[in-house]
């Protein structure tokens, strides 16, 4: 077991492309840390580096006291789980777990008993006979945990190791990853694109964009104070609604203006946003999490604010309801978010999306909402559920270090 | 409609039936009947299996046992030049596939080339490189220029490239394997199917090979099977009238020398029965999600 440290490290690869660009992140020994971000931020050749499969290119890649850059693959001592498994299928179940332990030499009858007590941790105990092809999805995924666990290795490398599994499976299999992990106590580097994944598993998560690290932290302060757009967009299911919206300060109050819609900022938001001030009247992002805003006919008079809104697609769970509803007000549109939007697969362009007149949100109501597709409504907003983002440079508005120049 | 399109095919199937396979039957009944049977009775009679072990003993007697000696001659060229063929063309292949070195392109390019090339114009080049290395008369100069085979390494290359996904040789890395273990352990009995692929091309290229041997022997103690039945079908009267009724007598007629071609398909016909085995299913299945 050792730390894992990553300083100044770049991937460029024959073409030219920046796969990551100068990622400098420590990992504790022990720790499960979480990489994650849309296809192509490269995560998996972070993943690659630390696993001698990849050059890098500039910067060092430590792994507890010894620099591994120029270090083989085999003399690193470190096990590596594969998205697609990568069992060897001329092996059986028993051959492939205890595979590094023969390629080391370990006498016989040592690797007979761990592969049995490897087996028997995973449930794997009546299929030791069998070949790779005769397995289900998720016992193969098992065999590729055996054949990484059995090593007790200095770090576990596992890149996106469930996203070939049903959803029932890897629910079910990303706990019982998360469980092992902590009962053998290995370094974990996890590499996934889907944030549930990274908010369950994960001690911290890095969000990677475009090569780039955008924050480092555990999970729910990624989810409450993300240190960008990106961040504020990425993570999160539904993800975060996005507003144009422009900041206004009349006699000592300030107000966010998007559209039809204006919220008064009350004392407690304003002093820990101070840098907000800054802004008047300047355009910003407004971010609102979905479960800010709930059918204000469920919320009765709080004094919240109310968005008046027309109920387009209603989403039942069955614990909530997931209202879709347009309001007045034009989307933010940015790089970022555009990126967003091709990750989710969102084939609109994000002129499309910033030409609408109205914009749609999300948000989660109360079972108990009567609210129809059609219905015109009011919506409550929960205030702390707001997020304030510079509309040029992406970054969270928080204290005065993050306004731009 | 139905019934037309029916008797069409069967048309059809019947006559490319008749133009490919009534040759082959032919020359299965041809030893089982005497010469002078062979050209006035029915192409397709049969004759007896007395004339068949009749024509063994003609063609055994034949040179003093010389035909056995060139069956011999044959297996020994195939199976050695075939067992170096497969120790240089599957690594070499996995070479090409998974290598990052320079001049990698080039190599492949440069493989491809030399296989679409016809083997016999590299039979005079050859045979003044084995002169100057004084090899010609050693067995030798069949079996290193029969090790030349790129189409091996070219298919070794395919199967490599498509079949064999690389997150298995990076597990084996990180399993602790360095390169030649990687090879040894992981991509070597993985390659099961394209070993049999391979060893049964060369095997059959080899065999059937007739002009470098025929241009490289002199002795026809080294004769190979191919070159071997060139030299009976020109001691065969009926094609070759000098010979026959000279002072030896031969025995050697048409039967003898069909007999002679079918004996020299059957080593080919066993090489593929067992390397179809292990053609059939191919090995990864498993390794990785589909």
């Amino acid at each position: 077991m050792a730390e894992v440290v990553f300083d100044g490290v770049s991937k460029v690869f024959k073409d030219g492309t920046r796969a990551v660009d100068e990622l400098s992140l420590d990992i504790a020994d022990g720790e499960f840390m979480v990489l994650v971000g849309p296809s192509g931020c490269g995560k998996t050749t972070a993943l690659r580096m630390v696993g001698g499969l990849e050059e890098i290119t500039e910067g060092n890649v430590r792994i507890g006291e010894r620099i591994v850059n120029d270090l083989s693959p085999k003399s690193r001592d470190i096990a590596m789980v594969f998205q697609s498994y990568a069992l060897y299928p001329h092996l059986s179940v028993a051959d492939n777990i205890g595979f590094a332990l023969k390629t080391k030499r370990v006498p016989k009858e040592e690797i007979r008993r761990r592969v049995l007590e490897t087996a028997r941790m995973l449930d794997l105990e009546p299929y030791l006979k069998r070949k790779p092809r005769a397995l289900s999805g998720g016992q193969r995924q098992r065999v590729a945990m055996g054949r990484a666990i059995i090593r007790q290795p200095r770090a576990f490398l596992m890149d996106e190791p469930l996203s070939n599994l049903d959803a029932k499976l890897r629910v079910q299999m990303r706990a019982e990853i998360k469980q092992l992990q902590s009962e053998v106590g290995v370094t974990t580097v996890y590499v996934t694109h889907d944030q549930v994944e990274a908010m369950t598993m994960g001690d911290r998560v890095s969000v990677m964009r475009k090569g780039v690290l955008q924050q480092v932290a555990p999970p729910e302060e990624l989810y409450n104070r993300p240190r960008n757009m990106f961040v504020g967009g990425f993570i999160g299911s539904p993800a975060m609604n996005m507003l144009e919206a422009t900041v206004s300060r009349t006699n000592g109050s300030t107000t966010i203006v998007a559209g039809e819609m204006s919220v008064a900022l009350s004392e407690p938001t304003l002093a820990s946003h101070p840098a907000l001030q800054a802004y008047d009247g300047r355009t910003i992002v407004l971010g609102i999490r979905p479960e800010g805003l709930n059918d204000a006919a469920l919320a009765g008079a709080d004094g919240r604010p109310r968005l008046p809104a027309r109920a387009e697609l209603r989403e039942a769970l069955g614990p909530e309801v997931l209202m879709h509803f347009s309001v007045r007000a034009r989307a933010a549109v940015t790089d970022e978010i555009r990126e967003l939007a091709e990750d989710a697969g969102d084939d609109r362009t994000v002129e499309q999306l910033g030409s609408l007149e109205r914009t749609r949100l999300v948000g989660r109501f109360g079972a108990q909402t009567r609210v129809r597709e059609g219905d015109t409504i009011e919506v409550a907003l929960d205030e702390g559920a707001l997020h304030f983002f510079d509309a040029s440079t992406g970054a969270a508005i928080v204290d005065e270090a993050a306004v731009a120049a | 409609m139905r019934s037309v399109a029916l008797g069409l095919r069967l048309v059809i199937l019947a006559v490319f039936a008749v133009f490919f396979v009534a040759p082959v039957l032919w020359l299965i009944l041809a030893p089982t009947k005497s010469d002078h049977a062979l050209v006035t009775g029915s192409p397709f009679s049969f004759g007896s299996f007395h004339q068949v072990s009749l024509a063994w003993k003609h063609l055994d007697a034949f040179s003093d046992h010389i035909f056995r000696t060139w069956i011999g001659n044959s297996l020994l060229y195939a199976f050695s030049a075939t067992a170096i063929v497969l120790a240089t063309a599957i690594p070499a292949g996995y070479g090409l596939a998974f290598g990052t070195f320079p001049g990698r392109k080039l190599l492949l390019t440069l493989t491809l080339i030399v296989m679409i090339m016809p083997a016999a114009a590299l039979v005079l080049p050859i045979f003044l490189e084995l002169n100057s290395l004084h090899l010609i008369g050693s067995v030798l100069a069949v079996i290193l220029p029969f090790s030349f085979f790129p189409f091996g390494v070219y298919l070794a290359y395919i199967y490599y490239a498509t079949a064999v996904p690389p997150d298995l040789l990076d597990a084996a890395r990180t399993d602790g394997c360095g390169e030649w273990l990687t090879f040894r352990r992981v991509a070597l009995p993985l390659a099961k199917p394209v070993v049999a692929l391979v060893f049964f091309f060369s095997f059959v290229a080899d065999w059937n090979n007739f002009f470098l041997p025929y241009a490289i022997i002199a002795d026809s103690s080294q004769y190979p099977i191919q070159v071997g039945l060139s030299d009976l079908l020109s001691s065969t009267p009926s094609f070759n009238p000098a010979q026959g009724g000279g002072g030896q007598q031969v025995n050697i007629f048409r039967p003898e020398l069909a007999l002679a071609t079918l004996i020299a398909v059957i080593p080919v016909a066993i090489v593929f029965l067992l390397s179809q085995r292990a053609l059939v299913r191919g090995l990864v299945g498993g390794a990785v999600k589909e």
